[in-house]
């Protein structure tokens, strides 16, 4: 068992990671920014590195500061929490050269993984569906339009390096494709310094569906079941539950058991996770997150299962204790994600509480809401018995949350909650566009 | 404000239960405090990483800075060298005046020995870390009157 861990990350998961930590006995340190050198996770982990200046190039992104820190610090293992460093493989790599363990699957998995072209190429193989498309990435615009008349209109162009929306373009017709074309690998380039793209069939208004994965590389995986992140903004997921209103009892057990038998192939370590669209009754693969999620609590609150302690017992070298027998999905769980819309002095903070409720946060009344980085400020995470006594207790946790100096998206939560359309359960990722346009009028 | 006044003023502050006075005249400004190291030591405490609301004491450990120097910072995190070899003499010695491009310290990182380089002439006036000791970014390095 590792007896010290450095956190390269900050906010909400650095928390959620050293609450963790101290159950099981490990001391922290907490890798920070200048800008974060008053935050909560300061306070809690039992030393703090400064690593760098505001702008995250330089902090938390900062590798050689970070793994300098580490190993002065006589760390064991570095976990890199969600965003930043997260899904870097060049990174892992380094971790491990040091002599430190990384907390998360091999630099060579996170790199197959972080290859969108050759990642679904590795889940059909595995017998995965996948989305109708060019199998490789695109070389030019004859090319292009060779494989999108094979898929048919509309079709997406996506970034093989890529995530984030960046470098994705729908197009609907051959007139569009060349232009656009141009477009997508300029901005693929741009953002990735990779410019490769490829072709993809269109879904429109898919559900986006997940499914939570535990896994030791020794070949024991699990799955928690799925989570449903359909509510989402500019591809920002706004709303995770779980079980999805929107996928079949079939459905699920197929999903995952792909999930289960992917991530068993790729000798994978740790938490992570297995995104797909869902469209009309059949389901496709998206991509890998080779990491914890943000919205992971949703998939402990129906398990039962700390996802942060068997990541970190999975990768530093234990078998995971738990099979899939052990696992009863029970009940229903959502989580609300609270973003800032302004930076500024949080004046009040007074988070809900109650039966079943659950706040993942970094703030507290006098702290700062730095404009540096994302704007993700808490997760009120809730339990029921069924979605409607999970809906009905996230309205009454978000009636009672206050969070005074900072706009916060909280009213939007509740709108989206009370909507007919979110209630239903009957909806794909332009639900937000609807609830947003009738409140317009 | 009289060479006698200043001195006045040192007993009358000896004897007062004040820690701290600060007289502003002018362009002359006279800062007396009790209980505070002198700052010409070569060995400041080393920098703590500490937690929370401790971290506002770590700059109170910090020697009162005086008005005509100023600070070099760690740019990174590693460990700091004063001299580049356990057996050779320091780059610097308190008192030392470097010219710009000169080197302060060494910065350890990852096997890698970063020459800390000074860029401006200027007098060391205090070294604040000791040698062989850990640093974080910005970590107070040196205390330097510009010449």
């Amino acid at each position: 068992m590792i007896k010290k861990l450095l956190i390269a990350n900050r906010g909400e998961i650095a928390v959620r990671i050293i609450r963790t930590c101290k159950e099981m006995g490990i001391k922290t340190v907490v890798a920070y920014s200048q800008a974060d050198k008053d935050s909560l996770s300061l306070r809690l982990a039992d030393k703090a590195v400064c690593i760098g200046p505001a702008n995250s190039k330089a902090s938390y992104l900062n590798v050689r500061n970070i793994i300098t820190a580490a190993v002065l610090e006589e760390c064991e293992a570095i976990h890199p929490g969600v965003g930043f460093l997260a899904e870097n493989p060049a990174f892992a790599r380094e971790v491990t050269e040091a002599g430190v363990i990384f907390i998360g699957p091999d630099a060579e998995v996170i790199e197959l993984l972080g290859d969108k072209v050759k990642a679904k190429q590795t889940a059909s193989k595995n017998k995965i569906p996948v989305i109708p498309g060019s199998e490789e990435s695109v070389q030019n615009e004859g090319e292009a339009l060779k494989a999108a008349s094979e898929i048919g209109f509309p079709i997406i162009i996506k970034a093989a390096a890529g995530g984030g929306g960046k470098g994705m373009r729908i197009v609907h017709d051959k007139k569009q494709l060349k232009d656009i074309l141009k477009i997508a690998s300029h901005e693929a380039e741009t953002a990735f310094s990779d410019g490769r793209v490829y072709l993809e069939k269109y879904l429109e208004n898919p559900r986006h569906v997940e499914v939570q994965i535990l896994a030791d590389g020794k070949g024991n995986v699990v799955h928690l079941g799925e989570r449903d992140c359909t509510v989402q903004q500019n591809h920002q997921k706004l709303i995770e539950e779980s079980p999805s209103p929107g996928v079949s009892a079939e459905m699920r057990k197929e999903m995952s058991e792909d999930a289960v038998r992917l991530f068993k192939k790729l000798g994978y370590k740790g938490a992570g996770t297995i995104e797909f669209l869902v469209h009309n009754d059949n389901y496709y693969f998206m991509e890998v997150n080779a990491r914890v999620q943000v919205e992971h609590p949703v998939s402990e609150y129906i398990s039962g299962v700390d996802i942060i302690k068997a990541q970190i017992l999975t990768c530093s070298g234990e078998q995971l204790t738990l099979s899939q027998k052990d696992i009863t999905l029970n009940g229903y769980a959502l989580e609300c994600r609270i973003n800032a819309k302004t930076p500024g002095k949080v004046e009040l903070y007074l988070p809900p509480g109650g039966f079943k409720v659950r706040v993942d946060s970094f703030l507290f009344s006098g702290c700062e809401v730095s404009p540096f980085y994302d704007a993700l400020l808490a997760k009120v995470i809730v339990h029921g018995s069924d979605r409607m006594e999970g809906i009905t207790r996230m309205q009454r946790a978000l009636d009672e949350f206050i969070i005074d100096g900072v706009k916060t998206n909280i009213g939007m939560q509740k709108n989206i909650l009370k909507h007919p359309l979110f209630r239903k359960g009957n909806y794909g990722t332009d639900i937000l566009s609807h609830i947003l346009k009738e409140e317009k009028n | 404000m009289e060479t006698k006044e200043i001195f006045d003023l040192f007993e009358r502050f000896e004897k007062s239960s004040l820690s701290e006075i600060r007289i502003k005249q002018g362009d002359m400004e006279v800062v007396l405090k009790k209980g505070v190291e002198p700052s010409s030591t070569s060995c400041a405490p080393p920098p703590v990483q500490i937690p929370g609301q401790r971290i506002q004491e770590k700059h109170n450990l910090l020697p009162p800075k005086k008005s005509d120097t100023e600070v070099i910072s760690s740019p990174m995190v590693g460990t700091f060298y004063r001299a580049p070899a356990p057996d050779a003499p320091a780059f610097v010695e308190v008192g030392s005046k470097v010219k710009s491009g000169d080197t302060l310290c060494i910065l350890e990182a990852m096997k890698l020995m970063n020459e800390l380089e000074v860029e401006f002439d200027c007098e060391i006036v205090n070294v604040m870390v000791e040698n062989a000791k850990m640093v974080e970014f910005g970590t107070p390095l040196f205390e330097v009157r510009r010449i």
